[in-house]
C-alpha cells in the first residue's frame, strides 16, 4: 500500500465523518451520536459556520477534493509527479491548519468537544504526515534520477 | 517511469502506479460502510412520538405574536428568533440577556420580543415552546423563558424524550397554576401561534439560532453585550 494509497483511503473515510455531521446541520439526522463530549453544543455554535456555509460542507468539499486528487496520483500517468505530491502537501497542510483552528476554538471559544471533528482532525493530520513522506520520497526519487 | 525505481542504495522501489491489488476491495469496503451507516442513521426514527419539524407556509401561518418585554414604545427594537433547546440561545439567554435586560431594555432604550424558532434537529424544542406559550397564558412567559434556558440540560433530546414531567415541575416552580398549565399544555393550545412565530422568522429568512433583527439589520449569532449595545446604538441613531 503506498502513502498516497493510505491519503485516499483516509479521505474517503473523512467524506462520510464530514457528511455525517453536514446531515446533522441540514436537519437530516436527529440526533448526533456523540460518546464523548457535547457534539451538538459545537455544531449549533456560531463557529459551525463559515462563510456563509456550514463547516461540515466546507468539509465534505475538502475530503472530496482529496480524495479525487489522490487516486488521481496513483494513475500511471502522475504515479512520479512530484508536483501531484507537492499538490497533496499543500492541500492537506491548508487542512491541517484549518482543522488546528477548529480545534482551538472547540477547546477555548466554545468549550466543548465533538468526538467527531476530533476524528476529522485525526484525519487530516495523519493525510498531511504522508503526504509530506510522500513527496519526501518522490524528491528523492527525482534528485535520484538527475543524479 | 511509471512501474519500478531505484532508490540511492539501489534498491527497487514500487512506485504509486503498481497498484497492490488490494486496494480498490478497501475503498469499496470503506464506501459501502460508510453509506450503509449514513442511511441507518438518516432512516433512524426518533424513540419517542416526538413532533414533527415544523413546515409552515409563511404566506397562510398567520400573525405571529411574539413575547415583548420593555416599553412597547421603546426607540429601536429587537426581535429575537430563538431555539429553547439550542445551546448559544441558552448561552445568551443565561449569560448575557441578563445584563441586556438591565441595561437597554429596562432603561429604556429599546424593547425586546422572542419569536420561537424551533429547529427541526431539535425534537424537545417545540414542547419547550408550548410550555413557554401556556405560562404565558397566566402571564409568566419571561419567568418560564428563563427557567427553560438555564435547564437545558434536563430536558433537551439527549437528556430525555419525555421533557413534560420537567416541565410541569418548573410551572410549579415559577408559581403557575399547574393544573391549567398542564390542560393547556396537552391540548398544544398554541401550536399556531409557535407556527406563526416560526413563519415570521421565515419571513426574516432566519436559518440559525439565535437571529437578531435590531432595527433593519440581522445578526445570525449569539451577540455579546457589546455588540448589541452597538448594534442598539446604531439602530438609534437611524
Amino acid at each position: 500500500m503506498t502513502k498516497r494509497m493510505i491519503v485516499a483511503m483516509l479521505a474517503l473515510a473523512g467524506i462520510f465523518v464530514a457528511l455525517y455531521l453536514l446531515l446533522y446541520k441540514m436537519g437530516v439526522v436527529g440526533n448526533l451520536s456523540c460518546s464523548i463530549g457535547s457534539c451538538e453544543t459545537v455544531n449549533t455554535s456560531r463557529w459551525a459556520v463559515f462563510m456563509g456555509a456550514p463547516v461540515a460542507g466546507w468539509g465534505v468539499g475538502f475530503y472530496v477534493m482529496m480524495f479525487v486528487l489522490a487516486l488521481a496520483s496513483i494513475q500511471d500517468r502522475y504515479a512520479d509527479s512530484v508536483g501531484m505530491s507537492r499538490l497533496l502537501v499543500w492541500l492537506s497542510g491548508f487542512g491541517f491548519v484549518f482543522s488546528s483552528w477548529l480545534t482551538y476554538l472547540e477547546l477555548f471559544e466554545i468549550k466543548a468537544i465533538c468526538q467527531w471533528c476530533v476524528i476529522s482532525a485525526i484525519i487530516v493530520t495523519i493525510m498531511f504526515v504522508f503526504a509530506a513522506l510522500d513527496l519526501r520520497d518522490r524528491v528523492a526519487l527525482s534528485q535520484e534520477g538527475t543524479d | 517511469m511509471a512501474g519500478k525505481s531505484k532508490d540511492r542504495r539501489g534498491n527497487v522501489v514500487r512506485n504509486a502506479s503498481t497498484r497492490p491489488k488490494s486496494f480498490y476491495p478497501v475503498l469499496v469496503v470503506i464506501a459501502v460502510v460508510g453509506a450503509s451507516i449514513l442511511a441507518y442513521v438518516a432512516s433512524r426514527k426518533p424513540e419517542a412520538a416526538a413532533p414533527t419539524p415544523l413546515k409552515v407556509d409563511a404566506a397562510t401561518a398567520g400573525p405571529a405574536q411574539g413575547y415583548l418585554i420593555g416599553n412597547p414604545n421603546a426607540p429601536v427594537t429587537i426581535l429575537e428568533f430563538a431555539d429553547f433547546e439550542c445551546p448559544a440561545c441558552g448561552r445568551f439567554a443565561t449569560i448575557t440577556e441578563p445584563d441586556v435586560r438591565k441595561r437597554i431594555i429596562e432603561t429604556g432604550l429599546a424593547n425586546l420580543t422572542f419569536y420561537d424558532f424551533p429547529l427541526p434537529q431539535h425534537l424537545n424544542s417545540q414542547s419547550a415552546s408550548n410550555a413557554a406559550a401556556c405560562a404565558d397564558d397566566q402571564g409568566k412567559f419571561w419567568p418560564m423563558h428563563d427557567q427553560l434556558f438555564a435547564s437545558q440540560d434536563q430536558w433537551s433530546t439527549q437528556a430525555t424524550d419525555n421533557p413534560k414531567p420537567m416541565f410541569m415541575s418548573y410551572a410549579g416552580r415559577i408559581g403557575l397554576d399547574v393544573g391549567k398549565f398542564e390542560s393547556c399544555y396537552d391540548a398544544r393550545t398554541h401550536q399556531k401561534r409557535i407556527e406563526a412565530n416560526f413563519a415570521e422568522g421565515e419571513r426574516h429568512k432566519v436559518n440559525s439560532t439565535p437571529t437578531f433583527v435590531i432595527g433593519s439589520q440581522s445578526y445570525a449569532n449569539a451577540m455579546s453585550y457589546d455588540e448589541l449595545k452597538a448594534a442598539v446604538d446604531s439602530a438609534a441613531r437611524k
